[in-house]
């Protein structure tokens, strides 16, 4: 993990290197290209060996944002530093194609978790899942962003608590609250529903709570696969249900 | 992706003014339209600020930061021991599974003693009968939840109930363990019950409050105080056959009869622990369901 040692905006404390599933092909801590910062030669990202997939053609640099005060090159000139600069979702480490990527393992719970993809703390995707939720209840006519912000808060806090005294390896606040704010991707849909017809019913009431297990499934699973806790699924996935119970709460009264 | 056209959309985020922060620029360069402040630089160090100053202040700042962490990363491990706490949530699926079910049904089991590793307990994944600090925790925020939820379907729930609910438990949580402590100080039993695992021992009851209070919610008044009643007696049981073993001597752990007023006193305390019990049960949860 040398190659982050100069951003301390995604730091995270472990990799797992030796998982390579269908196209995930996430950065290999010992690819040189980690560390340079080389833009003028496209081909080197696709001469690693094996390890990357050269579909994603700045999979190497995504979470590694322009560090701001290392010294540039002392030879460069103002013009071809500037056209070098990268493009600015990847200057700010947005990478859609890793959302997309972390979503859809979220969508299907019942398929094995990839854990490297916890390698990188990506807050974007959370933030934007928030605004969501917030944006489908306000549709309902409950402005409730304070609570949702507050609830999860709260609810970070408590499982990075739990999730560092439960493993062996510790975690970092990042990424439990990277985590957590993916999984709530399917209590968006359960408050989305909520617009169309009440969920108080019987009805409603198995929505709500097939939605709460499939957030805490998939959530728990995530954790364990990064933090590779055998055993503990349930055990995990329990505070998880807990915090989005309280989620659903809010959506259903 | 054009960049001159990036370039000059770019520069308009820069205002003239900024040039009081002493980047040194090339006047003579005829690309630059205004100054450039950002992070591509000129060719030299360029700090984020472009300012020796404010790169000194940011540097500062940052060890700061980072020394406030350690110092608050050491502190904390005085007060809260973190291995410590560590041992008592070295727990698995299995283990919480049969240690619910033996809150909840102690009677069939029969060694109840604490497993030992060369002086140290063996974690409790390995051993049933170690304490540990999972089904507490888990145990007390469930029970704010029910709760809330109880005060919810009697229409009297508001947010800070659930501070208050909250704050009672664990004042009542605190009060019992210091009670506990200060009796087993008096009677003076070498005991190697640290204040953890009586924290952990008193926090089981929340098990037996959270069974009560859902039954009460779906079969009323009569569920709430069977199933209670039921969880009392499972906990007292419970309570007396995991701290016999752990105030009382050898001897009369084993259940031969021992004269002796220290052991009477030992057996007491154990009764007045284990008896405490229910009466917290029934006074944290009889408000709750009507």
């Amino acid at each position: 993990m040398s190659g982050f040692d100069n951003t301390d905006f995604f730091q995270s404390s472990y990799s797992v290197d030796d998982q390579n599933q269908g196209g995930y092909g996430y950065s290999d801590p010992n690819d040189p290209y980690s560390k340079q910062y080389e833009y003028s030669q496209p081909m080197g990202y696709s001469a690693p060996p094996g390890m990357m997939q050269p579909q994603q053609p700045y999979m190497g640099q995504i979470y590694q944002p322009t560090p701001a005060f290392t010294p540039v090159s002392p030879q460069s000139m103002y013009g071809s530093s500037f056209e070098d600069e990268p493009p600015l979702l990847e200057e700010l480490g947005i990478n859609f194609d890793h959302i997309w990527q972390k979503t859809l393992t979220v969508l299907h719970p019942l398929k094995a978790a990839d854990g490297s993809i916890m390698n990188e703390t990506d807050l974007a995707g959370p933030m934007v899942f928030c605004l969501a939720f917030g944006a489908t209840l306000l549709l309902t006519g409950k402005i409730q962003f304070g609570y949702v912000y507050g609830i999860s808060a709260i609810g970070c806090l408590g499982m990075y608590c739990l999730l560092n005294l439960m493993s062996m390896t510790g975690v970092s606040f990042g990424c439990v609250a990277s985590v957590l704010g993916y999984c709530l991707l399917p209590m968006i849909t359960l408050s989305s529903f909520g617009v169309l017809f009440s969920l108080q019913g019987m009805l409603g009431m198995i929505l709500t709570a097939t939605i709460i297990g499939w957030c805490s499934f998939s959530a728990s699973k995530i954790f364990i696969s990064a933090l590779a806790m055998d055993g503990q699924q349930l055990l995990v996935a329990y505070p998880c249900a807990l915090l989005y119970g309280v989620f659903a709460l809010i959506s259903v009264f | 992706m054009e960049y001159p056209v990036q370039s000059g959309f770019r520069q308009r985020k820069i205002q003239p003014e900024v040039r009081m922060r002493g980047a040194p620029v090339d006047p003579g360069d005829p690309r630059l339209l205004f100054d450039d402040t950002s992070a591509g630089g000129i060719g030299h160090r360029q700090a984020l600020l472009s300012d020796p100053v404010s790169n000194l202040a940011m540097v500062y700042g940052s060890s700061l930061a980072s020394h406030g962490r350690e110092m608050m990363d050491q502190n904390l491990d005085r007060f809260i021991p973190i291995s410590k706490l560590k041992y008592y949530f070295a727990v698995d699926t299995v283990y919480v599974g049969k240690k619910l079910g033996l809150l909840v049904f102690p009677y069939m089991h029969d060694n109840w003693e604490v497993s030992y590793q060369q002086d140290t307990p063996v974690a409790p994944r390995f051993d049933i009968n170690a304490p540990d600090l999972y089904i507490p925790v888990m145990g007390f925020i469930t029970y704010i939840l029910v709760a809330g939820l109880a005060l919810g379907t009697q229409n009297r729930f508001s947010p800070e109930i659930l501070g208050i609910q909250a704050s009672s438990a664990l004042v009542w949580l605190i009060i019992e363990v210091l009670a506990v402590l200060l009796s087993l100080y008096l009677v003076t039993v070498n005991t190697d019950l640290t204040t953890i695992d009586l924290v952990a021992f008193s926090g089981y009851k929340y098990v037996g409050m959270i069974v009560g209070v859902i039954a009460g919610l779906l079969f009323g008044r009569m569920g709430y105080h069977l199933s209670l009643l039921w969880c009392c007696v499972s906990i007292f049981v419970f309570t007396i056959r995991t701290l016999r073993l752990k105030i009382l001597s050898e001897a009369a752990a084993e259940g031969r009869l021992v004269r002796g007023a220290k052991n009477q006193l030992r057996m007491y305390l154990t009764m007045a622990i284990a008896a405490a019990q229910p009466v917290f049960m029934y006074w944290l949860t009889f408000h709750l369901v009507r």
